[in-house]
């Protein structure tokens, strides 16, 4: 299930940076390529005990323990059912392995910093402080997400740090 | 080229702990009345490798200690003099000095004691004793530092250029200020090279040194005692007969280590030469030498006076730049250019009876981090994982087609489970490494306390995991304390009570199945039943009636319970044996009491063998699958339904042999969603908890399990209720559960 194609990487210039968009519901979301480890296929996941809901439990990576998150319950965008095509992104954020489910990725993209412009203030279903900014890509609108940010923050509750919020 | 010697440090600090803890074991264990030639020969070499490490690396202050330590080993050792008790204690009391002056090194600071002087003016009056008088007269040794002194004589050996811009006029300055102090000789003098002078004074080193501080930098300066004086070695350096100090020799400009062997005094030799720095290596020493050969320095194996060549063994790490001329050692010295810097081991040499001890036949070992090791076992768990995951696949064909894809996995069953057994050794030391330091703790608390006490050792070579070790000092420690403070009794009660004068305490390792047990008993006063029932109810700790003994004996594992009458510095704070059962129980470990009145006390502690792997019992609730570590496991049971009360409507119970437990219930702790199983359709596990006993409703017993404990922590973090997770034999993960933190959360939940 590798789509991290090398396509899209001639067009590199000097300042571009690589992304990968991925589709959750009707919006598409692009997070810094260097961040992602490895795509591979959703597993019969262990349950956390009173963990929130969007975080679906733990698996074993190559003996990795790996917690996964459902970014569509994360953003509200309702339940989905679990089939097949449904993907995890395999994160390495701040020295941590993570997984994210999400509906599907599209797609390598390279951008130069000055194709993204800033994000105004909305009401989005994520905080405008772990948006990066918004880009086109062929009429689609693309929100860059700085998912080290979102990861780590305390709405997560993945690090420790947030522990006595959500227990 | 300067060497930065500060890469070395680590070395030397791993290896001056351990000759110093060498050296208090050996120490412990002179016999005061028949010293061993043996055992004196060891703590001397413990001692001047120590010297000789930080002599080389700056450690001015331990270079210091270790001389002086050093000075009177060697007359004991010459069996000029008899060992006494106050040479123990001196020694031991040095040794602590030394220990502290190692940590603050390590922590990269100075250690300021006064206690550092006094250590060593008590050493040097019992090193200059008349060997006549024996071990009969020892004068009082408490001497105060500034108590007056015979005056001694002392070699003071410097290069003027490094004490500081000494000009003549300086030069002539510090003279008169050292005559001050004493007479003063200046036995020699070269305009560029080492001055040697002799200065006969009462003043003690420190004393001489805060003189030349007034002038210019102090520490350069070598000052011994002169030899003749003492008719000893004294030797002027750091390398000595049957040395095994590993020199490091910066050969860096400006320093200049003159080492040389000195058995008769006043033979120094001293090689005035090159520019920069000479380095004197001798011979029947296996010292390891770095040299820092810069081009224009020569490194000189010198042969002082005599030369005894023999059994040398120089390691040598030659810089060879160009233009350095390199001879290591002398004659018979084998200075292998290219040794790896073999980890300082050789320097347990035992004493040769006829020169043997070849050097391939000394014991090698490597130093590893625990990190790779743990990488190591991390990696081998993942494949007996996989080998599991495979076996599993495997379960549904056909074992007559597949038969060679049958006998395949087996093979590798049992390769990958000695792969697992070996590596899981190398974490593996014998408890040793933790019993050793009781003799000195026995020794130091009794002797406070006004009691006898001897201490055995038994099946101190029971292996268990490092990490298990380092844990398992401090709650050993607490109870070996204990058992001195509250269990051995003072001799006049327990010669009234018909036992020997002196108690003992035992403390015994051995393997029990899968565990580790230790045990401390001694043979005192044993647990006071009535005492213990009475404060439990003065402390409102709430007790069963007719308590049994054992219910009785957990009462001092609360916390806060202490029956001593009084408070000392050793125990009776009530703090601690909570401690130390909490310690052990997060090892996974568990403390038992027995004791009988007059009899004494037996604590014993169960420890797994390793902190990686859990005996575990596999249990079922709904889909998931937990694991239950073993040694909380009681007993399980199938309820009945009249075996479920609740009180008010919630806050359910258990009634198991007639005793109501708190019941837990997986599915509502958990908070998962599902269907719900009748109570009576599940199985009851009465687990052990902090709290006492509680009962576990499961769905169904799986099987029972070696597990390999797995930290949540890694990607995620702590989870209440949970202790890890292990990875299963079809790959899924499993929880590991907390009993005591379950217990909690089912209070908050209902």
């Amino acid at each position: 299930m590798n789509v991290l194609s090398q396509e899209g990487a001639s067009t590199m210039s000097d300042d571009s940076r690589e992304y990968l968009t991925f589709t959750l519901g009707d919006e598409e979301y692009g997070i810094d390529i260097l961040k992602v480890q490895e795509i591979r296929g959703y597993d019969a996941v262990t349950k956390i005990a009173n963990s929130p809901a969007f975080i679906k439990g733990v698996i074993n990576m190559r003996g990795v323990i790996v917690p996964i998150i459902d970014m569509r319950l994360k953003f509200n965008l309702g339940q989905v059912e679990y089939n097949q095509f449904t993907v995890v992104i395999i994160l390495n954020i701040a020295g941590r392995v993570i997984g994210m489910v999400v509906d599907g990725v599209s797609d390598v993209i390279a951008l130069g910093r000055d194709k993204i412009s800033s994000a105004p203030e909305f009401g989005a279903v994520m905080d405008t402080d772990y948006i990066d900014g918004l880009t086109t890509l062929e009429d689609r609108m693309i929100i860059m997400v700085d998912i080290e940010k979102l990861m780590t923050s305390a709405e997560m509750g993945l690090v420790e740090q947030v522990q006595t919020a959500v227990a | 080229m300067a060497i930065d010697l500060s890469q070395f440090y680590q070395v030397f600090f791993e290896e001056a702990g351990e000759h110093l803890a060498a050296m208090e074991g050996l120490l412990l264990e002179v016999d005061v009345e028949a010293p061993d030639l043996e055992t004196l020969n060891a703590i001397f070499r413990a001692a001047h490798s120590i010297k000789g490490g930080a002599g080389t690396f700056g450690f001015g202050d331990m270079a210091e200690v270790t001389h002086v330590l050093e000075t009177l080993l060697d007359r004991l050792r010459k069996q000029e003099l008899a060992p006494t008790v106050e040479m123990i204690d001196a020694f031991l009391q040095a040794g602590d000095v030394l220990k502290e002056q190692l940590a603050a090194h390590q922590s990269g600071t100075e250690y300021e004691d006064p206690r550092v002087a006094e250590v060593c003016q008590r050493l040097e009056i019992l090193a200059r004793l008349d060997p006549t008088e024996g071990g009969d007269a020892i004068e009082p040794v408490a001497a105060s530092p500034a108590a007056p002194r015979e005056p001694v004589t002392w070699q003071l050996r410097f290069r003027p250029s490094e004490i500081g811009p000494l000009s003549g006029a300086d030069l002539r300055a510090l003279a008169d200020a050292l005559v001050m102090l004493g007479p003063l000789e200046r036995v020699r003098e070269d305009a560029e090279d080492l001055h040697h002078w002799r200065l006969t004074s009462a003043s003690d080193e420190r004393g001489i040194r805060d003189v030349i501080a007034f002038l210019g930098d102090p520490e350069p300066v070598e000052i011994t005692v002169d030899s003749a004086v003492s008719q000893q070695t004294a030797s002027a350096c750091l390398e000595d007969e049957e040395e095994d100090g590993f020199g490091f020799f910066a050969g860096a400009p400006g320093r200049a280590p003159a080492l040389e062997q000195n058995e008769d005094e006043d033979g120094f030799g001293f090689f005035a030469g090159a520019p920069g720095s000479e380095q004197a290596l001798d011979q029947e020493e296996s010292g390891f030498g770095l040299f820092g050969g810069s081009p224009g320095m020569q490194e000189v194996a010198a042969v002082a006076s005599r030369s005894r060549a023999e059994e040398a063994q120089g390691f040598g790490f030659f810089d060879a730049a160009p233009g350095v001329p390199e001879e290591a050692g002398d004659h018979e010295t084998s200075a292998s250019a290219a040794q790896p810097l073999r980890s300082i081991k050789g320097g347990e040499r035992k004493p040769m009876a006829a020169g043997a001890a070849r050097p391939a036949a000394a014991e090698t070992s490597i130093r590893v981090s625990v990190e790779k090791v743990d990488q190591l076992i991390n990696l081998v768990g993942e494949l007996v994982i996989t080998h599991a995951m495979l076996a599993e696949s495997a379960s549904n064909l056909d074992p007559v087609l597949f038969e060679r894809i049958f006998s395949g996995l087996s093979n590798l069953e049992r390769n990958s489970r000695d792969l697992q057994q070996a590596v899981m050794s190398i974490r593996m030391m014998p408890i040793n490494f933790v019993f050793n330091r009781f003799p000195r703790v026995v020794r130091d608390t009794a002797a406070s306390l006004g009691k006898k006490v001897t201490l055995k050792l038994v099946g101190e070579d029971t292996e268990l995991d490092k990490g298990l070790i380092e844990r398992l000092a401090d709650p050993l420690n607490h109870l070996v304390r204990n058992s001195i403070d509250h269990g051995i009794e003072l001799p006049e009660q327990r010669r009234e009570a018909g036992k020997p004068e002196i108690g003992e305490i035992l403390l015994r390792a051995s393997h029990r199945g899968g565990s580790v047990v230790v045990e401390v008993s001694d043979d005192g006063a044993g647990l006071s039943r009535e005492k213990l029932l009475a404060k439990a109810a003065k402390q409102g700790i709430p007790m069963p009636e007719n308590p049994t003994d054992k219910e009785v004996w957990q009462l001092i594992f609360h916390a806060g319970f202490s029956t001593a009458e009084k408070v000392t510095d050793i125990s009776g704070r009530g703090v601690g044996m909570d401690v130390v059962r909490r310690n052990i129980e997060e090892m996974n470990g568990r403390v038992d009491i027995d004791s009988k009145p007059g009899r004494g006390t037996q604590i014993t502690i169960r420890l797994p063998l390793t902190l990686a792997i859990l005996d575990g019992l596999s249990v079922r609730m709904g889909e998931e699958i937990f694991i239950l570590p073993l040694t909380a496991i009681r007993e399980s049971i199938q309820p009945r339904p009249e075996q479920f009360k609740s009180v008010a409507g919630r806050g359910q119970l258990a009634l198991v042999n007639g005793e109501y437990l708190p019941l837990v219930v997986l599915h509502d702790v958990f908070g998962f969603a599902g269907e719900k199983i009748r109570h009576e359709d599940g199985i009851l596990v009465i687990v052990d908890t902090n709290e006492g006993r509680a009962a576990l409703l499961v769905e169904e017993l799986v099987a029972q399990h070696q597990v390999v404990i797995k930290s949540l922590e890694t990607n995620y973090r702590k989870v209440e209720g949970v202790s890890g997770a292990t990875i299963m034999g079809d790959g899924r993960v499993a929880l590991i559960l907390d009993v005591d933190a379950l217990v909690r959360l089912n209070r908050k939940a209902a």
